[in-house]
């Protein structure tokens, strides 16, 4: 029993939480501003496995991890626009859209991994990674040091992104007009807002955020691809999103609570344990069940979310 | 401006807005040309949403034909390939049912649900359960009672446990709020560690290494509908349900309350429907046709509960039931088309070498193309006159 309250405890859990949470606070970030504009992307499940498939293609192929991370998030910008063409330019149901793009993302990078590693999918090969990039000084603090100056840059990038976001979304002219065209699309597109230019720039941005949550599951955690890493990741953001009430700090704290429980759960796997791995292995999804039902907070909801906006129809 | 009685003082600006009598700017034959608008059809005639179908899959193989050409292959012998291994023979054609097979129940249990706009992702771990419920009633009834109601048992095990598990993501949804789209995402990753703790433990085959479990007796085996070929009864019951969905949806109150909530919940209400228990109901009919799926697919093809039998027809499910429009009818030929697809991709890697993955591709696209072609027949292109300076 000691052992697994001092394993809970142990810094290297707490390293764990913060690169394990990376993605998801990533995805969860481009998924709140696109909600904010008034669409459900859905997809993020296939944005995550396709962006994180061409990242390993690119750097299986050129050994370049800087062409590795622009080509994920290319990716990840590219769903993000053929999302935008469905929902917005021809008004498909979001849900259905999305749901057809997470079905295609795996779809595609099942059948390009078959393609290009001919057939071969018991011996893939693994790629160059990422090295953790130490912050001078910042890295020697006792513990915090350790927990977060200790990571990848991406990590760095994610957290950088919280106080951006807050800024663009809260503070600027672009920021209130997004919002409006969530809240209240009819007026905005009254002060002469385009609702459909905001819409494509809201889902590129989210496209481009799950595009690097992607990258960084293959180029930076594992050096490895295979179809299911995104393992539900996807979808966990979204729920993230909804318990987090569409604010950025709690995001964080969703963000980073499931990767605490990714990492907990690795390290006491690893000691070997008596709990059942599969008991294990579903614990996150109960507890984001759990989650949804305790934290029912939804005052944030954006008002015209998941509703196509047809000029002179309410 | 003469013949009319107008009030003395008319406002000069009105009357400029809506001038009475010949207008002199608009002199015949100036002022006027031809040009094109868009507007959206009152009515969809049937011919053009089935054209658009059509027009979708056709462009989808298009499209997949660059992804052939890419993986160095021939497009023509590849595409040929397919079809000869789906329909190329008696036996291959009957293969090609069986794999239809699941995909008409959990195509059909996407529809139902969707039509209500309750939106059921959890096709997947609905089928599961079914396995899982149709398993537990053979280790249970097997022996136990003759062979007709023992098959009739354990196909109504596999229904209720599929209804059980889609009716937990109900109650969350209706009783705590929570989106039935995450809801039975999540219960699909909760449901295949179940089982898969399940085969390493209480189910497993103690003389097998792998999780799986024993070989179940034959008698619960679902009979075969020809000498020669897999195809079993578990077709019959899928085309049965087709029906039964039809009727449910088209010919009863309950399906009338289904469609009242997916076209508009508030409307809904107003006409005493109360959508909280249509939303229930309409999840566990739903979780019982998915969970026919997997007791159909464990006593019709496998007989033994393994982890990796059905996965991924829940979700071809979803596919199969939007390209049908959400229609029953159409979700059984679509299942037939994305079984010949499956059936003839195994064939066409063995002889052209192009990765069977290709199916998902393939139908992916069809999916999305079926969403634009069905929103672009709602328009059409009609040739106006439009007078000058007025839009």
């Amino acid at each position: 029993m000691n052992d697994y309250v001092s394993t809970a405890l142990a810094v290297t859990v707490f390293v764990g939480a913060v690169r394990i949470g990376t993605p998801l606070l990533l995805a969860a970030i481009g998924e709140m501003v696109t909600e904010r504009s008034g669409i459900l992307n859905l997809g993020i499940e296939g944005i995550l496995t396709f962006s994180a498939f061409i990242a390993f293609v690119t750097v299986d192929r050129t050994d370049n991890l800087v062409l590795g991370v622009v080509f994920g998030a290319l990716a990840g910008v590219l769903v993000g626009l053929v999302m935008a063409v469905l929902t917005v330019t021809f008004k498909v149901e979001q849900v259905v859209a999305g749901l057809s793009l997470n079905l295609l993302g795996v779809g595609f990078s099942f059948y390009l991994l078959r393609a290009v590693f001919d057939n071969a999918a018991s011996d893939l090969p693994s790629v160059r990674t990422w090295d953790v990039v130490a912050i001078p000084g910042l890295s020697s603090i006792p513990w915090f040091g350790e927990v977060l100056f200790t990571q990848h840059w991406l990590t760095y990038v994610a957290f950088a992104m919280l106080p951006l976001v807050w800024l663009v979304l809260n503070r600027t002219g672009f920021g209130l007009e997004l919002r409006s065209v969530g809240d209240a699309p009819g007026a905005a597109d009254l002060r002469g807002v385009s609702i459909e230019r905001t819409q494509y720039a809201a889902l590129a941005f989210g496209g481009f955020a799950a595009g690097l949550a992607g990258t960084f599951l293959s180029i930076f955690s594992t050096g490895l691809f295979f179809p299911t890493i995104a393992a539900g990741r996807g979808w966990i953001a979204l729920a993230i999103v909804i318990f987090g009430n569409w604010r950025l700090g709690r995001i964080l704290a969703g963000a980073l609570f499931f990767g605490y429980l990714e990492a907990y759960q690795l390290t006491i796997q690893g000691q070997g344990t008596d709990v059942p791995q599969q008991l294990l292995l579903a614990l996150p999804f109960v507890l984001t069940l759990v989650a949804l039902v305790l934290n029912r907070t939804r005052s944030n909801v954006p008002l015209h979310l998941g509703v196509p906006y047809l000029r002179g129809q309410r | 401006m003469t013949d009319v009685e107008s009030p003395p003082a008319v406002d000069e600006a009105a009357s400029a807005e809506t001038p009475i009598g010949p207008v002199e700017t608009a002199r015949p034959g100036r002022g006027w040309r031809s040009g094109w608008k868009v507007e959206r059809r009152l009515e969809t005639p049937w011919f053009l949403e089935v054209a658009a179908i059509v027009g979708a899959i056709l462009v989808a193989i298009a499209v997949s034909a660059i992804l052939i050409a890419l993986a160095g292959s021939d497009v023509l012998d590849s595409y040929r390939a397919l079809y000869n291994g789906a329909f190329g023979t008696r036996n291959a054609t009957i293969e090609t049912l069986v794999q239809a097979t699941p995909l008409i129940f959990t195509g059909l249990a996407a529809a139902f649900a969707f039509r209500a706009k309750v939106w059921n992702i959890g096709g997947e771990g609905q089928l599961w359960a079914g396995t899982m419920g149709a398993f537990w009633a053979s280790l249970i009834f097997a022996g136990a009672m003759p062979r007709a109601l023992l098959i009739v048992v354990v196909m109504a095990f596999a229904a209720v446990f599929g209804a059980l598990w889609a009716g937990i993501a109900a109650v969350l949804r209706t009783r705590f709020g929570v989106n039935e789209i995450i809801a039975t995402v999540m219960l699909n990753f909760v449901i295949i560690n179940v089982l898969s703790y399940l085969l390493s433990d209480l189910w497993q085959d103690p003389a097998s290494f792998y999780y799986q479990s024993e070989r179940m007796p034959d008698v619960v085996a679902l009979p075969r509908l020809f000498e020669g070929g897999r195809l079993h009864l578990g077709f019959v019951i899928a085309l049965a349900m087709a029906a039964v969905v039809w009727f449910i949806l088209e010919r009863t109150s309950f399906g009338y309350e289904v469609r009242s909530i997916g076209v508009n919940p508030r409307v809904a209400s107003y006409g005493g429907i109360i959508s909280n228990r249509i939303v229930l109901a309409t999840m566990l009919v739903s979780g019982a046709i998915a969970g026919l799926a997997g007791g159909s697919e464990l006593t019709g093809i496998h007989l033994r509960l393994q982890l990796d039998i059905v996965s991924g027809l829940g979700f071809t499910g979803i596919i199969i039931a939007l390209v049908a429009r959400l229609r029953p009818v159409g979700v059984v030929a679509a299942a037939i088309v994305a079984g010949a697809v499956t059936n003839g991709a195994t064939t066409m890697q063995l002889s052209t070498g192009v990765p069977a993955a290709l199916v998902d591709v393939l139908t992916g696209l069809t999916l999305v193309f079926v969403l634009i072609g069905a929103v672009v027949v709602n328009y059409r292109l009609r040739r106006v006159s439009i007078v000058e300076g007025q839009a």
